[in-house]
């Protein structure tokens, strides 16, 4: 197994499943995390020299000819026209909260470049290409897609180490923290697992000097966080026995959420149906894996899980077609 | 403040977590849990601080013996019985 750096093991959780050619909220909540990531990567390395609260950093020290490009990045945005700076690690991070949009395509591209350079993640058609609203409207979207191998061991490793009792290492304390900043929290834990979640963030905070100082700071811009949350918020309120909830209704804000797949014709056969919507996916370049058949089928696209739930749109006729929800990676 | 280990000091260990075992094995790790629970994976329990702490090499190979009994269609409680009976 390829061994990433943490920003990079981050990253590509962050980045899997978005769109590459496109700076939407939902992504520009992902980059402020993933500069914070870098941040965070040198301060664990010890690449901040340390007095007292404060942690140092000097425009020199960019001329290390070792230092990753995407720390050198997020170093040259922070440092601006300053030769140093000098501030408590808290203050440090929240000044991705000032990142402009340029500045997060520059965060991005060095990701990316990195990723994409050691083969753990490549750019492909967008899942939302085969919703049947942007295949009539011939708009075609890429996203980012992980090495699905590395994605299972990394979020899996991730879940054991904070769903086990036991001592907990620094880096699975700022991941806890960085997937509660990026919403990625919801993708890898079930409900029930949030609750023991939180209770581990509670006990990291009380008893870890690393926990108190990182979970009061907040990276994430409201407005963003809200928007790529807004159907997850939804489904709380409305979630019915199919799992349903207003996501049928509400799919505008973050369509990712919500991919309504057209059927070549109507199949009262779920079986059929299925295999006509596999193909489809196929078809357009992804990765398909059926978890659980049935009425509902739960099925892996390219390390996210959705539940295929039939449904009919009524335009001047009704289009049959399943709806695609997604689902916790927390089987 | 404690380290993540590095894969190299990982694969030297004679011991390691449930956590360093997915990243050694890309099980799941709802998976691991369940063959623990069920008695079907060696682990030692300090009683310390409750962690659970698996021999690698018997660990990784006992994983791999599960895979391939699977493979062979066996269900849980037929892998049960073989691996018990085994040792």
């Amino acid at each position: 197994m390829k061994e990433l750096s943490f920003a990079q093991n981050f990253s590509l959780i962050a980045l899997n499943a978005q769109e590459s050619t496109r700076l939407t909220n939902s992504k520009k909540v992902s980059l402020r995390c993933m500069a914070a990531a870098a941040l965070l990567e040198i301060y664990l390395d010890k690449g901040l020299s340390e007095k007292g609260e404060n942690l140092t950093f000097e425009l020199e020290t960019l001329n290390n000819t070792s230092m990753p490009l995407y720390q050198q990045t997020v170093l040259k945005i922070l440092l601006s026209r300053d030769k140093s700076l000098c501030e408590t690690l808290p203050k440090y991070l929240l000044k991705v909260l000032k990142f402009s949009s340029k500045q997060l395509k520059e965060v991005e591209d060095a990701f990316a470049f990195t990723l994409t350079r050691e083969n753990v993640m490549e750019e492909i058609p967008a899942l939302l290409n085969s919703d049947l609203e942007f295949v009539t409207a011939g708009i075609e979207m890429r996203e980012y897609r992980s090495n699905a191998e590395i994605f299972t061991r990394l979020t899996e490793s991730i879940r054991a180490e904070i769903l086990e009792d036991g001592p907990i290492t620094d880096e699975a304390i700022i991941m806890i923290w960085l997937l509660r900043e990026s919403g990625c929290i919801y993708d890898l834990f079930s409900k029930e697992e949030l609750k023991h979640v939180a209770a581990r963030i509670y006990e990291l905070y009380d008893n870890t000097s690393l926990g108190r100082v990182i979970f009061p700071i907040n990276i994430h811009k409201t407005v963003e966080y809200a928007v790529k949350n807004f159907l997850k918020m939804k489904k709380e309120m409305m979630s019915t026995p199919s799992g349903s909830g207003i996501n049928f209704v509400f799919p505008i804000i973050e369509r990712s959420q919500s991919i309504f797949i057209d059927t070549e014709s109507y199949f009262s056969n779920k079986e059929d149906r299925l295999r006509d919507v596999k193909q489809r996916l196929e078809s357009n370049g992804h990765n398909i894996t059926v978890i659980r058949e049935g009425e509902i089928p739960l099925i892996k696209i390219d390390n996210v899980l959705y539940e295929a739930v039939p449904h009919a749109k009524q335009y001047r006729f009704p289009v049959h077609g399943v709806r695609l929800i997604k689902y916790p990676l927390s089987l | 403040m404690s380290r993540q280990r590095s894969m190299d000091k990982i694969r030297a260990s004679d011991f390691v977590s449930i956590g360093e075992l997915v990243r050694l094995t890309g099980s799941r790790y709802s998976t691991l849990k369940f063959y623990t629970e069920e008695g079907m994976l060696p682990f030692e329990q300090e009683e310390e601080n409750r962690t659970r702490r698996f021999p690698r090499e018997k660990a990784i190979s006992r994983i791999n013996e599960i895979k391939d009994l699977k493979k062979q269609g066996l269900s849980i409680p037929e892998i049960k019985e073989r691996l018990t009976s085994k040792d």
